[in-house]
């Protein structure tokens, strides 16, 4: 997550033609050329929607408008749904049609599609992704908490579980309720070790131990691409600015 | 990288008012990184992270992330927006 994949620099600067041209060629390779109809189908629906909804925002529509077309496709996807089940094609209507309601602040509309998601569906690994989004708008986060805690406890999958857990520890943080959120994350870290949920609980962890506004930032001494030795100690008097970015 | 011209404006703003920026590549190899870091012009320090030792220092969740950090070497502002960072700068410097 924090850092690009190689796929992504691969085909960072051809987009997605490439990436296309890739999997095409890596689908004939592996002679298997089983063209996947319904996830066209669903990616059309989702490319319609997204001009759809840039369109309605020129022309100055808003989010809680009843007209949002976002209302529409979300409805669109979740008949794609509940008519399509258990197929990949399905997993990422599902998705799309909440993300879609959150755009349009449908909040409750979104929680009461969410609660219909059996705790086993591979759909929560991003749906979890649109809950936090919806609960940072709203600063409510009582409804992502609830569920995460019922998924942890319910779902068979261990990186749902994982993922619940993480979720629960990072809502409790924006609240800044640091006891919970430290109980959730060193959960994290000890029942799902060697996974990305635990490597960012530990970040975390020490983020909410050591990282705080008004706390001394993390000594370091390195040496600069011009070969001078750089330290945080060294820069005392000096207001620090530290940008870490990257080229790619 | 839209950011640079305005990092590099408040460099050179803020360079005679004892204002540090320390640019921390997270870039895998180094050549893209000189030669970047040559043809934006950037002033500043750099040091290249590439063993992401000072990332996980600093619990460094993506790119760009800003740290702000005052005279006593305390921690002002993390994750701040380019367009907030100036601001910030000048309040720290008013102290």
């Amino acid at each position: 997550m924090m850092r690009r994949t190689t796929l992504d620099r691969l085909f960072g600067n051809v987009g997605s033609l490439g990436l296309a041209l890739f999997l095409a060629l890596t689908v004939n390779a592996q002679n298997t050329p089983t063209p996947d109809k319904e996830m066209d189908r669903v990616q059309a629906m989702i490319s319609q929607a997204r001009n759809d909804a840039e369109q309605f925002s020129k022309s100055g529509g808003k989010p809680v408008d009843a007209n949002n077309p976002n209302l529409r496709w979300a409805a669109a996807l979740w008949e794609y749904r509940e008519k399509h089940p258990g197929t990949p094609a399905t997993v990422i209507a599902t998705i799309e049609a909440l993300r879609l309601l959150n755009r349009a602040d449908r909040l409750s509309e979104l929680q009461a599609k969410a609660d219909t998601l059996k705790p086993d569906d591979p759909a929560w690994k991003q749906v979890f992704y649109v809950l936090m989004s919806a609960a940072s708008k709203s600063k409510d986060y009582s409804y992502l908490i609830s569920k995460a805690e019922a998924l942890a406890q319910a779902a068979l999958d261990p990186e749902i579980r994982a993922q619940a857990r993480f979720n629960i520890g990072d809502a409790y943080w924006r609240t800044k309720d640091n006891d919970r959120a430290r109980k959730a994350f060193q959960t994290v870290v000890t029942e799902y070790p060697g996974t990305k949920f635990a490597q960012e609980a530990e970040g975390n962890l020490r983020e909410i131990e050591f990282l705080n506004l008004g706390q001394p930032a993390p000594e370091f001494a390195r040496t600069t691409l011009a070969g001078n030795p750089i330290s945080l100690g060294g820069l005392k008097g000096k207001v620090v600015v530290l940008k870490f970015w990257g080229t790619y | 990288m839209g950011e640079v011209p305005l990092l590099k404006e408040l460099y050179a703003q803020h360079l005679d008012q004892g204002v540090v920026v320390v640019g921390i590549s997270l870039d895998d190899e180094l050549k893209p990184l000189q030669e970047m870091v040559s043809s934006k012009g950037m002033a500043w320090p750099q040091i290249h992270d590439a063993d992401q030792s000072l990332v996980k220092l600093y619990n460094v969740k993506g790119t760009p992330t800003y740290y702000l950090i005052d005279r006593e070497g305390k921690i002002v502002a993390k994750d701040i927006p380019m367009k907030k960072l100036g601001g910030a700068i000048d309040e720290l410097l008013r102290k």
